[in-house]
């Protein structure tokens, strides 16, 4: 029960007990108890945590430093000196991304480029200027179902998709091909 | 234990076991196998299956989170600090916070409520090591799927050059192949790895505000960690992340609208 | 283990920050209903007393004899006032049901049937025993003096039986689940044991005789809870019954004993805002007439032009329901309702977090339809033990796209022996309700579902430090 509530239903409760005692107690003053209107212990007030603000997106912050801003990029290949750190030209090289704070610790994440695209991503540092300098290789665009290549379970060797449970593996189509092949 | 799958003459053995909450399949064409002195093909197979399995179960013994004792969970219960960490955990979680940064926070490797959770790529490194182990027993025909994520070397048909056919789930009826990758043989990409917006089994999925405009991914990539990764954060962060991701990598993309719409790149154009 | 996704939705960030709670004011009127109510409750118990005070009852004290027959007055005076209490809580009076709602009301009805029941019984004995002393004969001997001697006695001695009978089937048949219609016969009964008692507590003793305030006083109380029974729980189903004229257009199955019956009708508009809220159905038919049902809409009433449509969605739990199935179109519908708090006149936070298990998700998809939120405030949890559970599973998933909601499926088994909401594999990776739902402690916090597995949610997320006010829950097992 909250506060309010407990202070407001005990003070209307002894007021009306007592207004019953006065207007009876000229047929006779003795002491009379009254019937417990003790409402209880009250609720606490309600402690209001501040919010767990340590969820997931603490990325923003971190990627920002690294991602997207140098724009100089360009496919100058003719400067082919390979000058540390934010290198323009054929996009070859390691990059150190500043240190960012986890609630893990501090870490620092770094990449290597080779000829316009990431190779490694090893060490512990990175930035990923470049990427966008790389000529698009393949891009997706919309298509028909029929103009997918087609398969039938019949002439594949392994099958993909979203993760099968160990319970659900049974009634899947991998069981089925693993099973011919016991 | 008779062979019954035919392919151009040369048949398939697998064989399967439970990790990771899923089943790994390990599949070789038969006489691709080195024999064992004095041993037969298929005691080699299982040798190389129960190498395989002791991949998985190392990792999954070091970094699931239902398995009360392991390290994942003593970090995440805050008892280790990342400092005091073994290095393969700290290096799986560099990796996976490079991931974040290079895809933009589409891959995250903690949960909602900020608890670190590396079972996102730590399939795809388990797939990777076991691909190792097998090489390094000297087989060089394989196919390693785990839960739909598929690592391939050399060719079902040994010598010929051949590609492993992989086939992908269809979404909205997951008894039929929406289409289909050629893995290894002589091309490029040996990994293809499957994300889905409604993963079972699982706590599963978040359609959130801009959310999941595609249902399932593919992502075909020489490597699994990149296909796997790719694949979760283009479900996660769509088409922005889609085009992000084939300007970044050598990949090949199959993605499904919600609608069904289909969005590929040429490698999966017939 | 599959990958944990996170949607990046920066809007989320901007909104949730600083931003003017719309649900303000309609907690803070709803917080005051329940404080006042809570004053009314206490007060009406001090002025059941007050009115013995008043009429100079505590000279009694001066006598042993006087004392307990004091005592006795005070018990039955109590004890009355509590069995009205409990009759105007089961009245279903939309104060009250809008301010705490249709199940923290029973809950509190439950909860006074013992001390009611055993202030009546102190009533007798002490009367008996005081009456006895003043004239020098044993209790037994004055009970039953009183039975042959004194008139309407007789009809408080049968009064007094049946309430005993009443209590104590209710609490067995809460613990071994009888049939509904068991439970609801023997309540049926508790009208016949007030109406019993009432002619003695007029004509014995002084404290109500004719010409004092007393009786009038005592005589409103009465009446007016009868008249709010018969008002709420006649009436206006009557009423409600007739305006919307309800027939059933189409029953469609969901999952194998799981159907969606829907029902078109007129002045559905007025409805409005009550998806998640329930009804209680009977469906008019040979054999059905007399079973009342309560469900909850699982969609928000819709009215276009003359006519509108309603939906509930019903599994087969019991023998009544089961019959469900087999309706026949045109079959007409009485309702009584709409009843509870599963709705957003609860609201009182920006954000809002909703979860369902099994048929309980049928309301969640209801509320979710309707209930105010800024895209990616909200957080839709599905619990069954397969996705074939999940129901109404595709519907919920279009809505929390449409509208911006984070939607979490939790399938597979409870871990043995644990207590806990979640599937076993989540459960042992240390999820709890937080994880799903970072937002928790500044949102609204809806649950429906079976009451053992409600009741480990709600413990989840008191917790997790959310407030009492925030969680709002509809028992579904009955």
């Amino acid at each position: 029960m909250r506060i309010r509530a407990a202070v407001s239903a005990t003070l209307a409760s002894v007021g009306i007990l007592l207004v019953g005692w006065q207007s009876g107690s000229h047929v006779s003053p003795t002491a009379g108890s009254s019937i417990g209107t003790s409402a209880g212990t009250a609720g606490s007030t309600g402690k209001s945590a501040a919010t767990g603000g340590a969820s997931g997106n603490s990325s923003g912050a971190s990627s920002s430093g690294a991602a997207s801003g140098t724009g100089t990029t360009g496919t100058a290949g003719s400067t082919a000196t390979t000058s540390s750190g934010a290198a323009t030209g054929s996009g070859s090289g390691t990059y150190a991304g500043s240190v960012s704070q986890t609630r893990y610790g501090n870490v620092q994440v770094q990449i290597t480029v080779s000829g316009g695209k990431i190779t490694d991503v090893t060490a512990l540092q990175l930035t990923d200027e470049d990427r966008r300098s790389v000529a698009i290789s393949s891009e997706a665009a919309p298509l028909l179902r029929d103009e997918v290549l087609q398969a039938q379970s019949a002439n594949v060797q392994t099958i993909s998709g979203a993760t099968v449970t160990s319970d659900g593996y049974l009634s899947s189509l991998q069981a089925a091909l693993d099973a011919a092949k016991l | 234990m008779q062979p019954s799958s035919e392919l151009g003459g040369s048949a398939l053995k697998a064989r399967t076991f439970d990790s990771m909450g899923t089943v790994v399949s390990l599949t070789v064409p038969a006489g691709a196998l080195p024999r064992t002195a004095g041993g037969a093909e298929l005691d080699e197979l299982d040798e190389a299956a129960a190498a395989v399995e002791r991949v998985f179960a190392g990792f999954d013994e070091t970094f699931s989170l239902y398995r009360p004792d392991s390290e994942a969970s003593r970090l995440a219960r805050g008892e280790l600090s990342l400092r005091k960490a073994s290095a393969g955990m700290r290096d799986r979680y560099a990796d996976a916070l490079s991931w974040r940064l290079m895809t933009e926070g589409a891959f995250s490797p903690e949960r909602p409520d900020g608890v670190l959770d590396l079972s996102g790529i730590i399939k795809g490194y388990a797939i990777r090591q076991a691909g190792e182990v097998l090489r390094g027993r000297g087989i060089t025909d394989w196919c390693l799927n785990a839960g739909g994520d598929v690592l391939v070397m050399g060719s079902p048909v040994p010598g010929t050059g051949a590609a492993w056919a992989a086939g992908v789930v269809d979404p909205q009826d997951r008894a039929a192949l929406l289409s289909a990758y050629e893995l290894g043989g002589t091309g490029p990409r040996q990994a293809l790895a499957t994300s889905g917006s409604a993963e079972r089994g699982d706590h599963i999925w978040t359609a959130g505000a801009g959310g999941t405009e595609f249902t399932q991914v593919s992502v075909a990539a020489a490597d699994i960690v990149t296909a796997d990764v790719l694949a979760t954060a283009i479900v996660a962060g769509g088409t922005a992340m889609l085009h992000r991701a084939t300007d970044g990598w050598e990949i090949d993309v199959l993605a499904v609208r919600r609608d069904g719409e289909l969005l590929a790149t040429p490698g999966f154009r017939a | 283990m599959n990958t944990q996704l996170l949607t990046t939705r920066p809007e989320v960030r901007r909104s949730s920050r600083g931003a003017v709670n719309p649900f303000k004011g309609q907690h803070r009127r709803r917080l005051l209903r329940a404080d006042l109510l809570t004053v009314l409750f206490w007060a009406s118990l001090a002025g059941a007393v007050a009115l013995w005070l008043a009429d100079g009852g505590a000279a009694g004290f001066s006598t042993p004899a006087g004392a307990f027959t004091a005592l006795g007055i005070v018990a039955g005076l109590a004890g009355m006032d509590l069995v009205l209490v409990m009759l105007l809580l089961a009245a279903r009076i939309p104060l009250i049901d809008q301010t705490v709602g249709h199940d923290r009301a029973l809950e509190f009805h439950r909860k006074l049937g013992k001390p009611a029941l055993y202030l009546l019984l102190a009533h007798g004995i002490l009367i008996a025993i005081g009456y006895g002393m003043t004239e020098g004969l044993d209790p037994v001997s004055e009970a039953v003096n009183l039975w042959v001697q004194v008139p309407d006695m007789w009809l408080a001695y049968i009064s007094m039986l049946l309430f005993i009978a009443v209590v104590v089937t209710s609490l067995v048949a809460v613990r071994r689940r009888f049939p509904y219609e068991f439970w609801y016969a023997v309540h049926l009964l508790t009208y016949a044991a007030v109406l019993t008692a009432i002619p003695h507590q007029f004509s014995v003793g002084g404290l109500f005789a004719p010409g004092t305030w007393q009786r009038w006083y005592w005589l409103a109380a009465c009446i007016g809870t009868g008249a709010a029974l018969l008002h709420n729980r006649v009436l206006e189903p009557i009423v409600a019954t007739t305006r919307h004229k309800l027939t059933v257009s189409r029953v469609v199955k969901v999952a194998p004993g799981v159907v969606s019956i829907e029902m078109t009708g007129r002045h559905l508009d007025e409805l409005t805002g009550t998806g998640g809220r329930f009804f209680i159905w009977r469906f008019l038919a040979p054999g059905m007439w007399w079973h009342p049902h309560p469900f909850s809409l699982s969609a928000e009433p819709l009215q276009l032009g003359a006519s509108g449509s309603l939906r509930i969605t019903v599994r087969n739990l019991g023998s009544g329901s089961s019959q469900l199935v087999r309706l026949k179109r045109g079959t007409r519908v009485a309702i009584e309702g709409p009843y509870g708090l599963f709705s957003t006149a609860a609201r009182s936070r920006n954000h809002v977090v909703m979860i369902g298990a099994g048929i309980g998700i049928t309301p969640i998809r209801a509320l979710l339809e309707s209930t105010p939120f800024t895209s990616g405030n909200a957080t839709v949890i599905l619990r069954g033990h397969s996705e074939k559970e999940l129901y109404l599973g595709k519907e919920i998933l279009d809505l929390c796209q449409r509208r911006g909601a984070t939607l979490y499926h939790l399938t597979g088994r409870r871990p043995d022996g644990v207590e806990t909401w979640l599937p076993a594999e989540a459960a042992r990776s240390g999820y709890r309700l937080a994880s799903y739902a970072p937002h928790l402690l500044e949102a609204d916090v809806y649950v429906c579902g079976p009451a053992a597995w409600a009741q480990n949610v709600l413990k989840d997320a008191r917790a997790a430090g959310v407030r009492e006010d925030q969680l709002h829950y509809e028992r579904f097992d009955w």
